[in-house]
């Protein structure tokens, strides 16, 4: 199609005269996971410090979609990196609450238990009961489908969805798109959508305008952080391949416990941080396990991803907070 | 019919003299394949040993030493633990000879292989 005529297109030149250059946008990348604000729309991101207000225009919320993303609760993990994940999982919870704006509703991108167990599903489930936002929406990551092919987690999050718990939904004009990429995996390889998936995806997408803002949300990074700890997806070109025609696309992961972010074309890539705890930089340790910090230390690398889609400027804020 | 006894007797016969003949031909190959401990340990994310040489009739253990869940799951479908939380183990006993790779289906970049003679 014809760029200059997409209504995004001219939205972004707008962008473009207020927000900052792409050498000022990876000099901020910098900076992530410290609390910067994020404006992101097809590559041209503007910033702003975390706390600070957004000039009024920005932050008008008729009309505004608001959502949270939280990740990687691994309820039962136990051992010296978190012994009490209840409790951070319960200080995220806090945090949402604390808000300025009360979210349209959550996203959670999985490891919601560490070993599948219906009481660590309960478990979660009753700290989120405490959340202002009601509804949550899942998708799996490899520690909720431990037995069975999932079925205790399907049975639970699944009955809305298809194949091992994939589905879409539209929310204020911006189209939604939940994937499992934890299953079937395949000796020596990384995360896999498998081919029904992505015939799926194909087709979900088909009749979007172009325009539409599209959301993907995964456990496993559908970009390559870090092939070598398994941080990617084998087909995850695929998938995208299908999204290429969109003006707008944000991708939002867990999997990694840290927070990450790369920008290509019209894609934007996000990793979350986890409520339970860190894991180690991309080849800073011999494994990806749980990362042991000192006690005061631990809540300033857990958190939370506040996201904020501002309808009129078509453009996304993507706001990453600790829990202390 | 009595042919063909006679040759299956004269076959049962070689088959006992080379059994007979294996242990000491083979004595050395055992001798390091019994060395090694039929234990895998499961530790930063790897099996250790990778590659783990043993023999016919041995009984393998895996024991996982991460605070991250693992399971062993054999790439043709021979064999699958459960998932194995810290210090849980899985243990497998190979009846015959061949090589069996295997890998964490939770974290595929694991992989490993037991060869028995």
């Amino acid at each position: 199609m014809n760029e200059s005529n997409d209504p995004i297109s001219r939205n972004f030149e707008d962008l473009n005269q207020d927000g900052i250059d792409r050498r000022g946008f990876l000099k901020c990348m910098a900076w992530a996971g410290t609390g910067l604000v994020w404006t992101i729309s097809g590559g041209v991101p503007v910033s702003r410090a975390l706390g600070k207000r957004a000039n009024d225009h920005e932050t008008s919320r008729s009309g505004d979609l608001s959502f949270v993303q939280i990740s990687d609760s691994h309820m039962g993990f136990n051992k010296a990196a978190n012994p009490d994940v209840a409790a951070t999982l319960q200080a995220a919870v806090d945090r949402i609450n604390a808000l300025p704006e009360r979210p349209d509703f959550l996203l959670h991108t999985g490891d919601i238990s560490h070993l599948s167990r219906p009481e660590q599903f309960d478990t979660v489930d009753q700290i989120l009961k405490s959340a202002g936002p009601k509804d949550v929406f899942f998708v799996p990551g490899e520690h909720d489908m431990l037995e069975d092919n999932g079925k205790t987690y399907l049975d639970r999050y699944g009955k809305a969805t298809k194949g091992a718990g994939w589905y879409s939904f539209d929310s204020r004009g911006v189209h939604f798109i939940g994937l499992v990429n934890v299953m079937n995996l395949k000796a020596g390889g990384l995360g896999s959508l498998g081919q029904e998936q992505l015939e799926w995806i194909e087709e979900d997408v088909k009749n979007l305008r172009s325009s539409t803002p599209i959301i993907v949300f995964a456990h496993i990074p559908l970009w390559n952080v870090y092939p070598e700890w398994g941080w990617g997806t084998d087909d995850s070109g695929q998938a995208l391949g299908y999204l290429k025609r969109f003006g707008s696309v944000t991708v939002l992961n867990g999997h990694i416990h840290q927070t990450m972010q790369k920008v290509e074309g019209s894609v934007t890539f996000h990793t979350a941080m986890s409520t339970a705890f860190p894991q180690p930089q991309p080849g800073k340790a011999d494994s990806p396990g749980p990362m042991k910090v000192p006690g005061e230390q631990l809540k300033t690398m857990l958190g939370i991803t506040d996201v904020n889609y501002v309808q009129r400027r078509h453009s996304l804020a993507v706001v990453d907070s600790t829990l202390g | 019919m009595v042919a063909r006894n006679k040759w299956t007797l004269g076959l049962r016969t070689l088959v006992m003299i080379s059994t007979l003949l294996i242990p000491t031909l083979n004595s050395k190959a055992q001798e390091q394949a019994q060395k090694s401990p039929a234990e895998v340990k499961i530790d930063n994310f790897s099996f250790g040993p990778k590659t783990l040489t043993v023999s016919v009739g041995t009984e393998v253990t895996w024991i996982n030493r991460d605070d991250i869940p693992h399971n062993i799951v054999s790439t043709d479908g021979v064999f699958e633990s459960k998932v194995r939380d810290t210090n849980e183990t899985f243990s497998y006993k190979f009846v015959n000879p061949g090589t069996y790779p295997y890998y964490c289906s939770l974290h595929p970049k694991m992989t490993g292989k037991i060869v028995v003679h």
